[in-house]
């Protein structure tokens, strides 16, 4: 097993709310796994976990048998927001992270122009980060991740600030390069059809406390059409799934405040 | 259009000399509201420059005000960043430290005087003590403030980079704070300025701040009012042509003006 998450509990100390309950979860080398669900069960968080960027107050986390106890090169993680460095052209943001595992500066230019020609940006790679749209920021963070070469790739909604037409053009070159680069990928996102169309499996998770509702395994030939009948009637599925558990929260917090009254 | 621009400057400035010019015949010749010898004229401070500067007055003062500034500021950038870094790293002297800094911030570069002359007597390193007290704690709190301000998410995208902790403050916490940086060190700029003039006018060691004194000392009005105008010159020049041209590069860099 290449990731294993061992009933994991986080219980943030400032709340005290249990925000992820018995989380148990192994993936597999190559696999493309998306986690959806409503907002507020956890999912962000636990990909914060297994970036290393926060600690679960119960529970490990093991990757390719070694356990996670910090952030590292090894789980490199693609945001929602680019956080792209600005002082720092498109291919010096590439070379950033090259530089710090230590790699020399014509290694660095080497893959930086690897990468860069992988996500179609060779063409920008002297351009300042304010005057490239926020399409090509993402591709540009995806190559900076990619170049890395890092065992995992956690990536946080990393669509989801971006324009309907620019998300189909990204989706269909992310699946394209995971084809290529075989990565592990860990994929949060709120679109239930963003996961159908990327995931082998797609986890479903639900809220108060999160955990894990299902795992789907998608078994659509790639790449997959948003259109077909398979993918509509699997969307709509998961979909209710989300909502219920969604709706079911909402309610619960109103009858919370009904109560307080 | 630039053209337009510089000749209304020009007509602007010369329009204020005769105003000057104006108010000083009025109230000494026309209306004797004021002695002769109490308010400075244009071609009084003309005649004071002309001679200041042929007998090399002036230049020296220029000088040797410049490197004292300069070396009090080096000291104060240097006290200032590391006390800058030292409250951002420890939450116990946040809370206890930075109130002090700044209440003494807050204090007239003058208060420091009697301590320099006590401490150092009436020299060079009298001043640039105060220089560096009067711009130390500003610059402290804008390196504090910068490196506060620095986005969570450019910290926690280098550490998922396996950045180690001395390079992030290298490579990601200070080129991300530069702008407030140099904005922090501009103002403190400023400050060591006016804490020169305020360690200058009491010593008596030969500096612009001096020769002003001196005007004063020798019933020179026009001295005074031209040491004061090259004060002023300076400031703007350093600020300007140094602080302002830095910054808009940094942030024009950066698509931020």
């Amino acid at each position: 097993m290449y990731l294993k998450l061992n009933s994991i509990n986080k219980i943030f100390a400032e709340t005290d709310k249990e925000t992820l309950q018995d989380i148990s979860l192994e993936i597999e080398k190559g696999e493309f796994i998306c986690i959806v669900g409503p907002s507020g069960c956890g999912k962000s968080t636990l990909l914060n976990l297994v970036a290393g960027l926060d600690t679960p107050s119960s529970g490990e986390i093991i990757l390719d048998g070694q356990a996670v106890t910090g952030p590292g090169a090894d789980r490199v993680v693609m945001f929602q927001e680019a956080a792209l460095y600005p002082w720092l052209n498109v291919m010096q943001n590439v070379m950033f992270g090259l530089a710090a595992a230590g790699h020399s500066k014509k290694e660095q230019q080497e893959i930086a122009e690897r990468y860069l020609k992988l996500v179609q940006l060779w063409h920008y790679k002297d351009y300042p980060i304010h005057q490239i749209s926020g399409g090509m920021k993402q591709r540009t963070a995806l190559a900076r991740a990619l170049a890395l070469d890092s065992k995992l790739l956690l990536m946080d909604e990393p669509f989801s600030a971006l324009d309907k037409q620019t998300i189909n053009i990204l989706r269909a070159e992310l699946e394209e390069i995971w084809e290529k680069t075989q990565k592990t990928i860990l994929y949060v996102t709120h679109s239930v059809e963003e996961a159908i169309y990327f995931a082998d499996r797609v986890i479903v998770m639900a809220e108060n406390p999160g955990r894990i509702k299902e795992i789907i395994p998608i078994d659509l030939k790639r790449p997959r059409n948003i259109e077909d009948h398979e993918f509509t009637s699997l969307r709509k599925r998961i979909l209710d799934q989300v909502q219920l558990s969604a709706r079911k929260s909402v309610a619960l917090e109103f009858d919370a405040q009904e109560e307080a009254k | 259009m630039n053209v337009k621009k510089i000749a209304g400057s020009i007509a602007f400035y010369v329009g204020l000399i005769a105003l000057w010019q104006l108010l000083y015949t009025a109230s000494t010749d026309w209306f004797s509201w004021a002695k002769p010898y109490a308010i400075p004229h244009p071609s009084g401070v003309w005649k004071s420059i002309t001679s200041l500067v042929s007998n090399g007055t002036l230049q020296t003062a220029i000088v040797n005000s410049m490197l004292r500034v300069l070396i009090g500021f080096l000291i104060a950038c240097l006290i200032g960043i590391i006390l800058g870094i030292l409250i951002i790293n420890s939450e116990y002297l946040a809370r206890n430290l930075k109130p002090l800094i700044l209440g003494v911030q807050t204090l007239p570069s003058i208060c420091w005087v009697p301590f320099a002359i006590l401490w150092f007597g009436l020299n060079q390193s009298a001043i640039i003590f105060v220089v560096v007290m009067g711009s130390a704690f500003g610059i402290a709190l804008a390196v504090e403030n910068g490196i506060k301000n620095v986005p969570p998410l450019y910290i926690k995208a280098a550490k998922t980079m396996g950045v180690s902790s001395k390079n992030l403050y290298l490579h990601v916490i200070f080129p991300a704070a530069l702008p407030s940086f140099v904005a922090g060190l501009k103002q403190g700029w400023s400050f060591a300025w006016r804490a020169l003039m305020s360690g200058e006018v009491m010593s008596n060691t030969v500096g612009l701040g001096y020769t002003l004194t001196l005007g004063r000392d020798l019933a020179d009005i026009n001295q005074v009012m031209t040491v004061m105008l090259v004060i002023i010159l300076i400031g703007i020049l350093i600020d300007k042509g140094i602080f302002t041209t830095l910054e808009n590069h940094i942030l024009r860099k950066r698509g931020l003006l």
